[in-house]
């Protein structure tokens, strides 16, 4: 095992494509995607107002609503029409109307009336925009509600609303987009870069064999498959901790992301999940025919492992099918646990389900990936 | 005539052949693509109806306090899988990742309403899951202000306030929103096509650069070349227009499956949206075939192709508009073929629009084959003698 971490360790260092996924990889794709992901909220998203009412009441509703920060005010038109015109240009992404009624309905003790409509082009603009107005609806009902009451005459109980409400975003309390994507990002990024590596080193060793009578010359002939595996994943995961380092820990930090957690309690929670993920690459690398097989086979699943991991789309909501296909992957596992140690300050013991999955995950991919590494030998008559 | 197009018939034939050589271009042309449309339409299948688990922490345990929590659990994304006794029993379940937020009712609330004390609903939602979070928020906040205007109702009530001016009296402003062709805010209308758009552009740029570069570590581009004349153009084009055709056809049929089969909104021209297709198709072998050319060598160019491939899914601006993004990352999200698609589908498919509002897209599409070509006299130079480095 010694001789075959010693003998992997040299491959690693001397194959540059290796490297580049092993170091360029975990280090650039992180800063990219949190480049891409910063500015974490939607600001000033253009808005075109179709003002029926035209009264000091409705313009102060539009001066409220302009004065949130996800709202701009783009421009006044007459007719629903033009704006209509203007969304389908791009030009704005929502259209506020106000009835010609809702200054005399207001002042009735009515209900006036408001109609927002929104282009549902992309998700998270629909979800700012929903947020923004309610909050504005909400003030809004307060106080002429308030109003409202003390003009029924009698002596109200109540000052105000009689019940208040206040709501806190746990993990990500600015609602960003890189504080809620990024912690999950990093742990796929570590996973996939290595079953990367791991596949390409198997491809080139594949090519070797072809051309050495099955025999690969740069690893230890006589030692038994498990040997070999193990050294290989030893030598991936100690490789692997200054990569996991900096995902983990300077990434957040560098770029104000949430990061809570305690050091101790993600990087022992790190350990299976880069034991695992190395075991899972040598398993994986028994398809690569060539060095340059991980690319065409591998890369792909990066999108798969992201959707199965829960990030995008809850799991919850996922057919029990893939869930089930979901657990067998490491970042899965990893990606839950790393977001509750790092986001909302859990430790071990409240993710230690993960803990164990992720160790376990370790444990039988490491029989499949000596499983492998037979089959291969046999496949080469060896 | 027949003479003329003889090494285009040879090309055409060899990159036929080449296609069944190895199992790389079967899993890359035909099952990725199409178990990418089956993985994730049965992914999203469940949709937008299933409910977020949370949790109660009712401390009041009065009359007024267990009709919050039926409420709750009436919420339509609402699911209450757990009564717990604290703030921090209820913070551990969401550590575990059991629930994705908690609604706590203070102790003595249904007294301090009475009292006028002004008591407060606080909810908490887990906000490092964007979806579900967002729903627990939503739902909880629609119960915290029915519960205010309920409270108001039954002391307007008590006091004889009239039954017509009741409604007004808790709901001065009405705001409505209307999601504009999407009026469940289905999310899989987004994460679907895009996903499957993205995966199809990531293949195509691997297999179009795998493809030609691999022809240099054999040691077989000088072969190559001589059998399309000695034209590097009717070489690429004998090697890719069958990868073409195939490509098309998959993404004809991943479109017949989400607007035929799981009824993907098509509101406008479905023609517009399979033109669109076979240009991005197009468009995508283009750029494999500008990186080709200008690294030949199979991992360097493959490393850019899977860069490209799958930043794209973050860069062309799906989820985060790029509109938000910082210049200088935004304008990388124009050399992506995948987000002309993309919004082709959002302005044709969704919105319904005139195509008269997409013809910027479509013709970025089309601009890609001439950046794709501009490169090629270098790939011809390195066919010639080929060095691979590993």
């Amino acid at each position: 095992m010694a001789i075959a971490f010693a003998a992997e360790w040299r491959i690693v260092l001397k194959d540059a494509g290796v490297l580049i996924f092993f170091i360029a990889l975990p280090i650039a794709y992180p800063i990219v995607y949190t480049l891409v992901y910063n500015p974490e909220v939607l600001e000033k998203m253009p808005v075109v107002v179709v003002d029926n009412s035209r009264t000091a009441e409705s313009r102060d509703l539009v001066r409220k609503i302009g004065a949130t920060p996800a709202i701009e005010i783009y421009d006044y038109v007459p007719s629903l029409q033009e704006a209509k015109h203007l969304v389908d240009a791009n030009e704005v992404f929502g259209i506020l109307e106000i009835s010609s009624d809702y200054a005399k309905e207001i002042g009735r003790g009515e209900t006036g009336h408001v109609t927002f409509y929104c282009d549902m082009a992309l998700m998270l603009r629909f979800r700012t925009f929903a947020f923004s107005l309610t909050e504005v609806q909400i003030a809004e009902i307060g106080s002429i509600t308030a109003d409202r009451i003390s003009m029924l005459g009698a002596e109200s109980l109540y000052t105000g609303m009689p019940v208040n409400s206040e709501s806190y975003m746990l993990g990500d309390p600015q609602q960003g987009f890189a504080s809620f994507v990024m912690p999950g990002i990093v742990v796929l990024i570590l996973q996939q870069s290595m079953v990367l590596g791991a596949v390409m080193i198997m491809g080139t060793a594949r090519q070797r064999r072809r051309r050495n009578h099955g025999f690969d010359p740069l690893m230890p002939v006589n030692s038994p498959a498990y040997a070999i595996v193990w050294g290989k994943a030893l030598c991936y995961t100690i490789f692997y901790i200054t990569p996991a380092l900096f995902a983990l820990h300077f990434i957040p930090s560098i770029f104000n992301l949430p990061h809570v957690g305690s050091a101790v309690q993600y990087l022992l929670f790190a350990l299976p999940f880069l034991l695992a993920s190395a075991f899972f690459g040598i398993t994986l690398g028994a398809v690569a025919r060539d060095r340059e097989s991980a690319f065409m086979l591998i890369v792909i699943t990066s999108v798969v492992f992201l959707f199965l991991s829960g990030l995008t789309w809850p799991r919850y909501a996922m057919p029990d099918a893939w869930q089930i296909v979901g657990d067998f992957i490491p970042a899965t596992w990893a990606v839950e646990g790393f977001i509750q140690i790092n986001s909302n300050n859990a430790v071990l013991s409240d993710v230690i389900t993960n803990y164990y999955w992720l160790w376990g995950l370790a444990a039988a991919y490491s029989i499949l990936g000596a499983l492998s590494e037979k089959w291969l030998r046999v496949s080469h008559g060896v | 005539m027949g003479k003329t197009f003889a090494p285009l018939w040879k090309s055409l034939g060899r990159g036929i052949r080449a296609l069944v050589s190895r199992p790389e271009y079967v899993v890359a042309l035909i099952v990725v693509p199409l178990v990418a449309v089956w993985f994730f339409d049965s992914l999203l299948s469940r949709g937008v109806t299933t409910r977020v688990p949370v949790a109660i922490v009712d401390l009041d345990q009065s009359e007024m306090s267990r009709a919050i929590t039926r409420n709750l659990d009436v919420q339509q994304v609402l699911d209450i899988t757990a009564k717990c006794e604290s703030y921090e029993a209820a913070i551990d379940l969401v550590r575990q990742g059991k629930i994705f937020g908690f609604f706590t009712i203070p102790d003595n609330f249904e007294q301090d309403v009475f009292a006028g004390n002004n008591p407060t609903l606080n909810f908490y939602s887990n906000l490092t899951y964007f979806v579900p979070g967002t729903y627990s928020y939503k739902g909880f906040k629609a119960i915290a202000v029915a519960t205010a205007s309920s409270v108001i109702r039954d002391m307007a009530v008590s006091r004889g306030v009239p039954e017509s001016v009741l409604e007004p009296l808790v709901q001065p402003v009405s705001l409505q929103i209307n999601q504009i062709n999407n009026p469940w805010a289905n999310y899989a209308y987004y994460l679907g096509p895009s996903f499957t758009y993205g995966t199809l552009q990531l293949m195509i740029l691997l297999l179009t650069i795998f493809s030609i570069t691999m022809e240099i570590k054999d040691g077989t581009s000088p072969q190559w070349l001589r059998t399309g004349g000695n034209s590097i153009l009717v070489s690429l084009t004998g090697k890719l227009l069958p990868q073409t055709v195939i490509f098309t056809i998959v993404g004809w049929a991943v479109m017949a499956v989400q607007f035929g089969f799981n009824h993907y909104p098509m509101n406008g021209s479905l023609a517009i949206m399979l033109i669109a297709m076979a240009l991005t198709v197009v468009a995508c072998q283009s750029l494999g075939v500008f990186y080709a050319s200008l690294l030949p060598n199979p991992r360097l160019a493959l490393s850019l192709g899977a860069l490209t491939g799958i930043l794209a899914f973050s860069l062309a601006g799906f989820s985060f508009p790029v509109q938000n993004m910082y210049g200088g990352i935004a304008i990388f999200s124009y050399i992506l073929p995948v987000r002309y698609l993309f919004l082709t589908y959002i302005g044709v498919a969704l919105n319904g629009v005139d195509p008269y509002y997409v013809r910027y897209d479509l013709i970025a599409l089309v601009l890609f084959i001439p950046v794709g070509l501009s490169m090629v006299w270098n790939l011809k130079r390195m066919c010639k003698h080929p060095v691979y480095i590993p």
